[in-house]
């Protein structure tokens, strides 16, 4: 009985001293871990992951500032099975109630994931009217939406190019000062894809690449491909109605335009699961004479496969206009940072205020540079490391002011996957253009009935 | 029952449990997932209701009135006695309501951001944006992208907001509130109209075909015969070596096959000086991929049968070879008369065995040539795995995925039934009649 009371009087004593002995107003300790997952990353993208660990880091100061005392744990992961791999683990992840907290993914995730309540929309818990989220980029935040409601803050931009090598540019007759102004011609329409087969053609007849590289396109699935549905004049969303459009003329010409280029022998026909390594290295020592990627390839080609010279070897420009209904365009396809419905209103806050500070220009700039990704937000062309880097700053002005985004819409999945498989079997031969459209209209017709505007 | 037969239950109680864990549970799941339509957007576990502005779009041309959809979709924050009530009883800052009271009674703003910028300018002002953010909620007066838990309270929110609606659209909007699965034949309708299905059963039927005939059959009997007839340590070796592709793990095997063919590999290192152009051997053509998809997945299959054969063989009587040598047989009749005669039963299980296996296997063509060029190489199981496991957009159709595995194990079992009938699987499972 006495050991007892001794022993409630000790603790009450310790209890007491621990309270009398901290400061005055500091709260007891908050001792949190957030995950946080990225999707389609390497190590050259370890900063969409290692901000969040710095933008802890920060928010922990501004805790104590204040008298709090906040410990956040920050656990990372982004070597995922690519992005197959990164979704399925996700959702799974998630269906068992043990989701990271925040994840970083493609915005095409966004309508899916929050009509099934994975995600939390991110405008409930930070203040897009202050800094640094009042700094980003308009339509970044509206491809971070979806049915009015903002539910990502954009992560990084990037746009797809087209791409051309200057020296074989040069060999069948352009002059430096013709390149100089073919992204220009490009934008206006006055240099098209009819002209990329054409030139395709000249570079392999000058026999400065082998058959099949003259026009040497991306070896896989790929946003990429709705460009080219955009420079016929093919429209992905009807923005009155939401519903998805199927412009069949314009997706016609699409495959009629690669299959043309097979039948003139400037792109292969089994080109499609060319090997990307095989690839990265072919398109960056001259070994295609012109083809389309993305802007972060550019870490790539100057990294890895040591492309000396960029500027002096690689002209890059707007996807050209296909006819004259359709018009000079690329593709961005943000990731955006998400927070997903793990935990309870107070750490998907705190989650949602790592987001913001890591969505600073100075700490975004770091994983811009470092991945050959665009920046987010206006005044990151005032930070330094950004403004200096010529790729970056070039690459934004001409490429994101034009650049349209793939609908957040959950039908997107299925069109995407008729789109592609009609746009491989054209390909490939295994239909002709006009035969892979009707089996396309009709998979479409089926798959989203009401939901697509076909025309 | 006597204890013995009790303790046989005991030892059969884990391989009942495992196969009701790895086998009938897929399989039930399977069946009740293939009559829905369940996908990434509609989630597993259940779903809530939401009006978003596409459905109210949808129904404003299904006999809704657009005023009633306006009065529940418009958004607008409104400070009245009844919004400053709600904000009271969850707790918001009370000099904040005070002044809202006092000085904004009646004021009403189209949305959340503008009404959030209104509360940042007051002298008693949310001090944090946690704050704000749980501050203007409660102001809302309007349902749109509103995520209700239940189908109760969606209705009461409905009712309280005095919509006009009748009873029966305010079951239409609940139903087309829903974000969850709900039950549906859809997908077999779907697999039926769709022309893809007709591609990936006639790709199905070739893959299955040629790898069995050929070589988990074909090259299997080849091997056990050839290599029984090969000097014991010999026959080891080889037999050892055609071990090889089924011990490797799959993702490497696959590897060195695309080494083997892509654009820089192998073969066009040896042709392309001979003057072969140089090209993607796997994708080159429908006929390539088959090719070598018949090739990769018949390597691993020849092995298993190779072994069942060869065992088989080595059980012979040895007498009936050397009674048939001294009757002046040669090889090919000792093979033809003696060795197949009595590997029928082996033949049967190898033949049901591969054939169903084939049936649901796909992770060789998925890591070799992924269904491609096209979708010639799409069998039904990659098929079914596309649709419900990999999806380069992310809305995962899992309900699609498991009718396309419901099908697979339909076709399974027929097939089975039909293999056994065919093959006299009765006489032999019979008792032998010197035991009876």
């Amino acid at each position: 009985m006495l050991k007892t009371s001794l022993k409630r009087a000790l603790t009450g004593f310790f209890v007491l001293a621990t309270a009398a002995s901290l400061p005055f107003g500091q709260a007891f300790a908050r001792d949190l871990t957030i995950q946080v997952w990225a999707g389609g990353s390497n190590v050259a993208d370890a900063y969409r992951v290692d901000a969040i660990t710095m933008a802890a880091d920060i928010l922990e100061r501004e805790a104590d500032i204040r008298g709090e005392e906040l410990n956040i744990t920050v656990e990372t992961k982004y070597d995922f099975d690519g992005w197959g791999g990164f979704k399925q683990a996700v959702i799974l992840a998630a269906e068992a109630n043990n989701a990271p907290h925040i994840v970083v993914t493609g915005h095409g995730d966004i309508a899916p994931w929050s009509q099934s309540g994975l995600i939390r929309p991110i405008e409930d818990y930070v203040d897009f009217d202050s800094w640094p989220l009042n700094d980003l980029f308009e339509n970044l935040i509206e491809i971070s939406s979806y049915e009015g409601v903002i539910y990502g803050v954009p992560q990084d931009a990037e746009s797809r190019p087209f791409f051309g090598w200057i020296p074989h540019l040069k060999t069948i007759g352009y002059s430096d000062a013709d390149i100089r102004a073919m992204p220009g011609k490009v934008q206006r329409g006055e240099y098209t894809l009819e002209d990329v087969l054409n030139d395709a053609k000249k570079i392999q007849d000058a026999g400065l690449v082998e058959a099949g590289y003259g026009w040497y396109p991306r070896v896989s699935k790929g946003g990429d491909y709705w460009q080219f549905y955009q420079s016929y004049g093919g429209e992905m969303l009807d923005s009155s109605s939401g519903k998805l459009v199927f412009d069949k003329a314009a997706m016609q010409k699409v495959y009629e335009f690669f299959a043309k280029a097979v039948e003139m022998g400037v792109t292969r026909k089994n080109h499609i699961g060319t090997p990307w390594d095989q690839w990265y290295s072919e398109v960056a020592s001259g070994k295609a004479g012109l083809w389309h990627g993305g802007t972060w390839h550019y870490a790539r080609y100057t990294g890895k496969e040591g492309l000396k010279d960029f500027f002096g070897s690689v002209m890059f420009s707007l996807i050209p206009a296909g006819d004259s209904n359709g018009k000079a365009n690329t593709i961005t396809h943000p990731l955006v940072y998400l927070v997903t419905n793990r935990g309870s209103e107070d750490d998907a806050a705190i989650a949602a205020q790592l987001i913001t500070i890591a969505s600073e220009p100075r700490i975004n700039t770091l994983h811009a540079i470092k991945s050959a990704h665009l920046g987010i937000a206006k005044s990151q062309q005032s930070v330094p490391l950004y403004a200096n880097d010529r790729w970056a700053s070039e690459a934004t002005v001409r490429l994101l002011p034009y650049a349209s985004a793939q609908p957040n819409h959950t039908g997107f999945s299925p069109y995407f996957d008729a789109m592609w498989k009609g746009l491989e079997a054209s390909w490939t031969g295994q239909k002709s253009p006009a035969q892979a459209i009707a089996d396309v209209e009709s998979e479409l017709k089926v798959q989203l009935g009401g939901d697509i505007i076909i025309r | 029952m006597s204890l013995s037969a009790k303790l046989g239950y005991v030892f059969i109680a884990p391989a009942l449990v495992l196969v009701a864990v790895f086998f009938l549970t897929p399989v039930v799941l399977t069946g009740i997932f293939s009559f829905t339509n369940m996908s990434t957007a509609t989630g597993i576990t259940g779903g809530a209701y939401q009006i978003t502005p596409s459905l109210l779009r949808d129904l404003s041309g299904n006999g809704f009135e657009k005023k009633t959809l306006d009065t529940i979709g418009t958004e607008s924050y409104q400070v009245s006695q009844a919004t400053l009530q709600v904000a009271r009883e969850a707790g918001s800052h009370l000099d904040l309501l005070s002044e809202l009271e006092a000085d904004h009674l009646g004021s009403n703003f189209k949305n959340r951001r503008e009404f959030e910028r209104f509360l940042k300018k007051l002298q008693n002002r949310p001090r944090s944006t946690r704050e704000l953010k749980s501050t203007s909620p409660h102001f809302k007066k309007s349902l749109i992208n509103e995520r209700f838990e239940t189908e109760i309270d969606l209705r009461n929110s409905l009712v309280e907001m005095q919509a006009n609606l009748s009873e029966e659209q305010l079951n239409t909007l609940i139903q087309a509130a829903y974000t969850g699965w709900i039950w549906t034949t859809d997908n077999f309708h779907k697999m039926v109209i769709l022309p893809e299905t007709k591609q990936i059963l006639f790709n199905t039927i070739i893959y299955v075909t040629f790898t069995l005939l050929l070589f988990n059959v074909g090259f299997a009997l080849v091997l056990a015969i050839a290599t029984f007839y090969l000097p014991k340590g010999q026959a080891g070796v080889f037999r050892a070596l055609w071990l090889l592709p089924r011990i490797s793990p799959s993702v490497l095997y696959v590897v060195l096959w695309k080494w083997l063919t892509w654009d820089t590999g192998f073969l066009n290192a040896i042709l392309n000086p001979l003057g072969v152009a140089q090209r993607n051997w796997m994708l080159d053509t429908t006929l390539n991929a088959w090719f070598f998809v018949v090739l990769i997945n018949g390597f691993i299959g020849a092995s298993m049968g190779m072994i069942l054969f060869s065992s088989a063989i080595t059980a012979i009587p040895k007498p009936l070879l050397y009674a048939s040598e001294v009757d002046g047989a040669n090889r090919w009749q000792q093979i033809r008369f003696i060795i197949l005669p009595q590997l029928k039963w082996p033949i049967l299980f190898v033949t049901v065995y591969q054939c169903l296996s084939l049936l649901t296997s796909f992770e060789q063509i998925l890591l070799s040539t992924d269904g491609g060029p096209g979708s010639s190489t799409e069998v039904w199981a990659l098929a079914a795995y596309h649709s419900a496991l990999d999806n380069y957009w992310g809305n995962l159709q899992y309900g699609y995925g498991a009718a396309l595995a419901l099908v697979l194990v339909i076709i399974g079992v027929i097939m089975s039934f039909i293999f056994l009938r065919f093959f006299r699987f009765q006489e032999l499972v019979r008792q032998p009649r010197i035991e009876q």
